[in-house]
């Protein structure tokens, strides 16, 4: 016991050291080299960070952009991880359905959804809809190969022995196919979930109003470096946020299996 | 036997039956009850000619399908070596050593949840809208991947075997190159496969933003001059290239890492 806490404090203090040496390396290099033209030290980002936070940036403040940028991403990979999910499960249990849609799916996976943003504005326009479009894609494709590959690798004994006792085929899928799938669906929403914030930032730098991805882009514009490191950070603190999230409903839906640990 | 076989074309059929389905329907609502302008909505015909028209006219992006192709392979092959090169070794030395673990973790922590492509902005103020800053967002995504994979690959190196090193008097290097690597293979490659779609998707996403050439500055441009048609051959291609590269690390993988894909 005593091991470990001196474990953690070891770390801890040399998270400390190496973050600290970072931003001091960070900060003589703007003060004393040709650097600092360019980039701001790091005590400038981080008051230029509270005073987006408290004030505005562009129309709102910064928590602002990022609840905009976390709405889009929060709707979009809703449907597209059901549409996802559900496609999965069936091409997974049925022969017939995986004939029918996967060499369309095969088509669609490995455009990655970013290429899609100047189809989706041709087709949706500049609005809201272009940017949830591109998110549901980005859900969609991830979800659907683990969902499928879940389904399909379900114990056959388990199916064969519900057969034998007289499930139906409903009842199979329902009971059987579905939780059995469950850490390979969590897999796919995993990745899916920051494929769509990467996503939405990407339809936020090339054409919106609000959102963090327009903040890093109007920084860019405005030659700003202040505002887009606020950004990234923002990005990166969404980023987590959003991981965490998924691990921790993961680990309830799933504490009977190891992957859920 | 000959049911198997049957049954097996019998499925064939149905997925070309199902594309072909697709395409006609395509075919049938542009073409022939033109439900969507093309200018908004190609045909496929239309789609297959502006592909083997793009092969060798420039208008209007100023350069043809292949030029584009291989200016986008260039940055991402260039970034995404250079990415490898540096995550791989990080992220197995920060798995077999815990000083470089302790020191090296938090400052990674800081940058992983960003995506790749969120940097573009800074780097292309930093080192303008050449080559060097698309590398360096690929060089970015790469490494991610790169260190996270060869980081969980060695610490599933089981402690029997490095015992076993141990009692045959293997030195610290020995257990890393013989037992710890070879065991970490599968990953490492899992981890380059990861990258390189990450690597494409991000070098997609600089050439929307800012470039004068590449795949993604093409579509860009199809978009400009409402040529649909123009962006969906870029999308596939994109689509295509990045299938294309994936089976080839498959392949070496398969080539590499012989026998070790076991769990």
């Amino acid at each position: 016991m005593n091991e470990k806490v001196k474990e953690r404090l070891l770390s801890v203090l040399c998270a400390v050291i190496s973050i600290g040496l970072f931003l001091g390396f960070w900060w003589w290099g703007t003060q004393r080299t040709q650097l600092g033209k360019l980039l701001p030290d790091p005590g400038t980002v981080f008051t230029a960070m509270c005073g987006y936070i408290t004030g505005t940036v562009g129309k709102c403040s910064l928590l602002m952009h990022m609840l905009s940028s976390l709405r889009r991403v929060l709707i979009g990979f809703v449907i597209g991880s059901l549409a996802g999910v559900s496609l999965g499960l069936l091409m997974g249990r049925y022969a017939l359905a995986r004939a029918v849609f996967n060499p369309l799916y095969r088509v669609i996976r490995p455009i990655p959804p970013i290429a899609w943003i100047p189809i989706s504005i041709i087709w949706l326009g500049l609005g809201e809809q272009a940017k949830i479009f591109l998110i549901i894609l980005a859900a969609f494709a991830n979800t659907t190969l683990n969902a499928m590959t879940g389904a399909r690798d379900v114990d056959p004994e388990l199916i064969n022995a519900a057969r034998m006792l007289g499930a139906k085929e409903g009842q199979i899928f329902r009971t059987i196919v579905i939780p059995a799938a469950v850490p390979a669906i969590f897999a796919g929403l995993q990745v899916g979930i920051s494929s769509s914030w990467a996503s939405v930032v990407a339809a936020e730098m090339i054409k919106a109003e609000n959102g963090l991805g327009w903040i890093i882009q109007a920084g860019m514009d405005n030659n700003n470096m202040s505002q887009i490191l606020a950004g990234i950070i923002m990005i990166g603190v969404g980023g987590f946020a959003l991981t965490c999230i998924m691990r921790t409903i993961e680990g309830v839906m799933c504490r009977w299996n190891k992957s859920g640990r | 036997m000959m049911k198997i076989i049957n049954k097996k074309s019998k499925y064939t059929l149905i997925s070309i039956a199902s594309v072909v389905f697709v395409i006609a329907v395509w075919y049938v609502c542009i073409n022939v009850l033109h439900l969507k302008a093309e200018t908004v909505f190609p045909g496929p015909l239309t789609v297959v000619k502006t592909f083997v028209q793009k092969l060798y006219t420039k208008a209007p992006d100023g350069a043809t399908l292949p030029v584009h192709l291989f200016s986008s392979l260039k940055v991402a092959l260039l970034g995404y070596f250079l990415g490898v090169v540096f995550g791989v070794p990080v992220g197995i030395m920060m798995a077999w050593s815990k000083w470089v673990d302790r020191f090296v973790r938090p400052l990674f922590d800081l940058i992983r949840p960003v995506p790749g492509l969120a940097w573009i902005p800074m780097f292309i103020l930093l080192f303008g809208i050449g080559i060097i800053s698309k590398a360096a967002v690929i060089f970015l995504s790469t490494a991610v991947a790169c260190i996270v994979n060869s980081y969980t690959g060695i610490r599933q190196t089981k402690e029997e075997h490095l015992w076993v090193g141990d009692v045959f008097g293997a030195t610290n290097v020995q257990k890393l190159f013989r037992i710890a690597i070879p065991t970490a293979l599968p990953m490492i490659f899992t981890g380059l496969r990861v990258a390189m779609g990450a690597a494409w998707m991000a070098l997609v996403a600089a050439e929307l933003l800012a470039a004068s050439e590449g795949l993604g500055y093409m579509i860009q441009q199809g978009r400009y001059s409402s040529k649909p048609a123009l962006v969906f051959v870029g999308m596939l291609m994109i689509g295509i290239v990045g299938l294309v590269l994936d089976t080839a690390l498959h392949w070496l993988e398969k080539k590499v890492a012989k026998g070790m894909n076991a769990e």
